[in-house]
């Protein structure tokens, strides 16, 4: 097989067993394949789809970024005390984006100007943002946030509802939500950006050869830094729309996060050793997960069992990714 | 009991050979899309040093690899001794009496001198590793090679040259009855490789048979009894050495003749000084460096491996600081930090390690050849387009002929000559003046060097000018127009190619009669 015929086949592959996941799981639960429930998994999937996007930005570079799941806690946390403080909800938002970039941008500080190693530098960054978010919160939730803040997460776009002659609501489209909308514009945008634009091709050049890169003279640090703000304002973007989700700030919300999205862009063939990987790939990885944890809660399949398969899931897919570059 | 070889009388017929350690028939090997072996037979005796000779993907590797183990053949058997076998594994091949030193050093670099050589045999009280013996084995074996080496230090602290000798140490250590030596001279001195040559010597006269792979044909006439010459995978030629010659085992190689090692130098130099370098220092690396380099030269920068010469250019292109100097384009003076502003102002570094520092292996040709360069291909918001870089890529694949299925194919599967060629159009494509070449030709084949050096050639034609950075002596003599003799740190001397000789460059970049580099004073010392 020639190296593009091998991309396409990881690429199939990947597909395949998505799809396969959701024949048997149409088999399982008679729900399962429902209009309804396709837009749930979809709701679902989107944190860990935008966080995967995030993730697979860094890996490209051949980094990591473990706080995305404390820094989403922070942003999230931030954006509702605002909300609460009276600041109007779309500012609220906004200074949650900014909270998450900025950790982001002290992430990508550590690790250019401070070279420490990207697992090290987020570590870290993991450990205060979540101290943050318990500290101002007292370790207490937020709630009675109201409608406005709750529109991004739970509003629709196209939702068609017919008042019926019982004065009964009727729901005849459910509407696309406004967080799938979302990752449908993001994935699409940082496709492009990674494929078509001067900076995504720094990306890979950076993760596939950083003395080359600098060689070359590519701007290796901006490069770098780049990808970690990225990652830190998609988690705060993920944390503003996950709270207005369940209407409610959560300083716990997102624990192990991170795994699930660096699960999401290794399944979809990201290598870790930098250079090599795709938002599709990332995107069909976010749903596996997401519909390996749906279809086994419809099927009634306990929490842990689901752990269990999902990191079976993991060790299989990068098990293929493996034998892809074995010569 | 093995009949022991009187005298190396070559004997025609394979079947009759008396004393062959090692024989193999008629091995293929298949790879996905290659026949990286058809049918080669081939056998090593008792006390012989036997070259094998060929181009980059010749199959010497693979063949190697058969031996030691690492590969199994689909077809064809391998006799030691007499017997037919088969290793699964080299740590089978190892137990029989078969080592094999490889060309990429396989050096734990976190562990000592000793416990390398030892690995995976150290020598153990109990359940403990006896250190008191690991230490006094290593130093013996070390003490063999004459190598001034403290088993204690770290790996990662040594030198490239020194880890190659840990590694010949390593492989002496297994007293093996052959011993498979990869291009091991390839990061060594010449008194190194002199030491090195001894010890065949001795290894010879204790009976070891040799297989030795080296890509510098000029040094085979001091240790080589018998030479096979392999040629895409095929088995070409055996012979005394005695009954050939380097022009013919390279003519075999290549399947045509070269006429000669060099192309004619069309170029020459113009009286316009592109770049001057006035009293570069780095402390404890070079020190006081000054020279000038003319438009369409090629200065070649000869002297020993840690002389200075690489660290120069990289303090000139900005990939190093500089502690004192200056360095001047035309009569501009330039304040380069980065390579950035080094490629800003027209000079590239081509390194010595392509695939470390030179190529994103994982990306595509023409993604390779537009990295440095990306806003020629992209408009004005940073969007890349697509056409005009196929069509660069295009243009350079052609133009340096660059033997590649497409320009998407991934970079890691193009040969070690091809990959050299890409980096060049990379820079070519970045419109540079000024290219620092260092080690162009190591690890490519004959026929590709020659190509590169026909580059160079019409690189300097159209008036770039080019600094080449050498370790092989013929080579500065025949590509360059002035050559820059380092010692040590120091720039000896700048001499005119065509009125010197190999002998005058060894003579000053061996450091003869030159006066001892100055200590370097701190500044002034806190009290």
């Amino acid at each position: 097989m020639t190296e593009r015929q091998k991309d396409l086949f990881q690429k199939f592959a990947a597909l395949a067993s998505l799809l396969g996941l959701v024949v048997i799981f149409s088999f399982t639960s008679n729900a399962f394949f429902t209009v309804g429930n396709g837009m749930t998994v979809a709701l679902q999937v989107t944190s860990i789809a935008y966080l995967g996007i995030a993730a697979t930005c860094v890996i490209i570079t051949g980094g990591i970024d473990l706080s995305v799941g404390a820094i989403l806690a922070l942003a999230g946390v931030v954006a509702a005390m605002a909300a609460k403080a009276g600041v109007p909800v779309p500012l609220a938002m906004l200074a949650g984006l900014l909270v998450g970039a900025l950790c982001g941008l002290i992430n990508g500080l550590c690790v250019t100007a401070l070279k420490l190693p990207p697992f090290i530098a987020t570590l870290g960054m993991m450990l205060v943002a979540r101290g943050v978010a318990l500290q101002i919160t007292d370790a207490k939730a937020i709630g009675g946030l109201g409608d406005s803040f709750a529109e991004l997460g739970n509003g629709s776009l196209w939702r068609m509802v017919n008042i019926g002659a019982d004065g009964f609501p009727d729901v005849v489209f459910v509407g696309i939500p406004y967080p799938v909308l979302l990752m449908v514009v993001l994935a699409v945008a940082v496709s492009i950006l990674l494929n078509r634009a001067t900076l995504g091709r720094h990306l890979y050049a950076v993760g596939s050869n950083l003395e080359a890169a600098r060689l070359s003279g590519v701007n290796v640090q901006r490069v770098t830094l780049f990808a970690y703000v990225f990652s830190g304002l998609l988690a705060g973007l993920t944390g503003c729309v996950l709270m207005s989700r369940l209407v409610t700030a959560q300083p716990s919300e997102g624990l192990m996060y991170e795994l699930d999205a660096i699960a999401a862009a290794v399944i979809g063939g990201t290598s870790l050793t930098g250079g090599v990987g795709t938002i599709s790939g990332t995107v069909i990885g976010a749903f596996v997960i997401g519909i390996l944890r749906n279809g086994l809660n419809m099927a009634g399949v306990s929490a842990f069992t689901q752990q269990i398969l999902i990191g079976l899931v993991i060790l299989l897919a990068v098990w293929i990714d493996q034998m892809r570059h074995r010569k | 009991m093995l009949p022991s070889v009187s005298d190396p009388v070559y004997s025609e017929a394979p079947s009759s050979a008396a004393g062959a350690l090692l024989r193999l028939e008629g091995i293929t090997k298949r790879f996905p899309g290659v026949l990286a072996l058809d049918g080669v037979s081939f056998e090593v005796r008792r006390g012989e040093v036997h070259a094998v000779c060929g181009e980059n993907g010749a199959g010497k590797s693979t063949l190697m690899k058969i031996v030691s183990g690492q590969y199994q053949p689909d077809a064809g058997t391998l006799h030691y001794h007499g017997e037919a076998c088969t290793f699964r594994s080299t740590a089978e091949s190892e137990a029989v009496g078969i080592a094999i030193i490889h060309q990429e050093l396989n050096l734990v670099p976190h562990l000592s001198v000793a416990e390398n050589i030892f690995l995976a045999r150290e020598p153990r009280k109990g359940w403990l590793i006896d250190r008191a013996a690991l230490r006094r084995n290593a130093r013996r074996c070390l003490d063999r090679l004459g190598l001034d080496i403290a088993p204690d230090v770290l790996v990662k602290t040594l030198s490239v040259a020194q880890q190659q000798m840990v590694e010949i140490a390593k492989a002496l250590s297994l007293n093996a009855q052959v011993l498979i030596m990869d291009e091991p001279t390839s990061s060594l001195t010449e008194s190194e490789t002199e030491k090195l040559f001894a010890i065949i010597h001795e290894l010879k006269r204790a009976g070891v048979g040799i297989v030795y792979i080296s890509h510098r044909l000029d040094e085979l006439a001091q240790i080589v009894d018998r030479v096979t010459v392999l040629r895409d995978g095929r088995h070409v030629s055996t012979d005394r050495f005695a009954d050939t010659s380097v022009e013919q085992i390279v003519a075999r190689m290549v399947g045509r003749s070269l006429d000669d090692v060099f192309p004619r130098r069309n170029s020459s130099p113009t009286p316009d000084v592109l770049l001057r370098a006035r009293g570069l220092t780095r402390q404890g690396v070079f020190h006081d460096v000054s020279f000038e380099l003319r438009r369409g030269e090629i200065l070649g920068f000869a002297g020993l491996m840690g002389a200075g010469r690489t660290e120069v250019a990289r303090a000139i292109f900005g990939a190093d600081p500089l502690d004192a100097g200056e360095v001047l384009l035309g009569e501009q003076r330039l304040a380069i930090r980065s390579p950035r502003d080094a490629v800003r102002h027209g000079l590239a570094y081509l390194s010595e390690d392509r695939k470390h520092d030179g190529l994103a292996l994982k990306m595509t040709v023409a993604q390779n050849i537009t990295l440095a360069n990306m806003d020629a291909v992209s408009n004005r918001v940073g969007m890349i387009r697509f056409d005009q870089e196929q069509a660069a890529a295009a243009r350079y694949i052609e133009a340096l002929g660059i033997r590649t299925p497409s320009s998407s194919q991934i970079v890691r599967l193009l040969s070690g000559g091809n990959q050299q060629k890409l980096v060049i159009s990379k820079w070519l494509f970045r419109d540079s003046r000024i290219l620092f070449f260092d080690e162009p030709t190591r690890g490519i084949d004959v026929g590709a060097k020659y190509a590169i050096y026909q580059l160079l050639d019409q690189l300097a034609d159209q008036g770039i000018g080019v600094v080449m950075i050498s370790s092989e002596l013929p080579e500065i003599m025949g590509m360059t127009d002035r050559v820059a003799v380092f010692h040590e740190g120091r720039l000896v001397t700048v001499l005119t190619t065509r009125e010197t000789s190999q002998e005058e460059v060894m003579h000053y970049a061996s450091g003869r009669s030159i006066p001892p580099i100055p200590e370097f004073s701190p500044g002034p010392t806190d009290d």
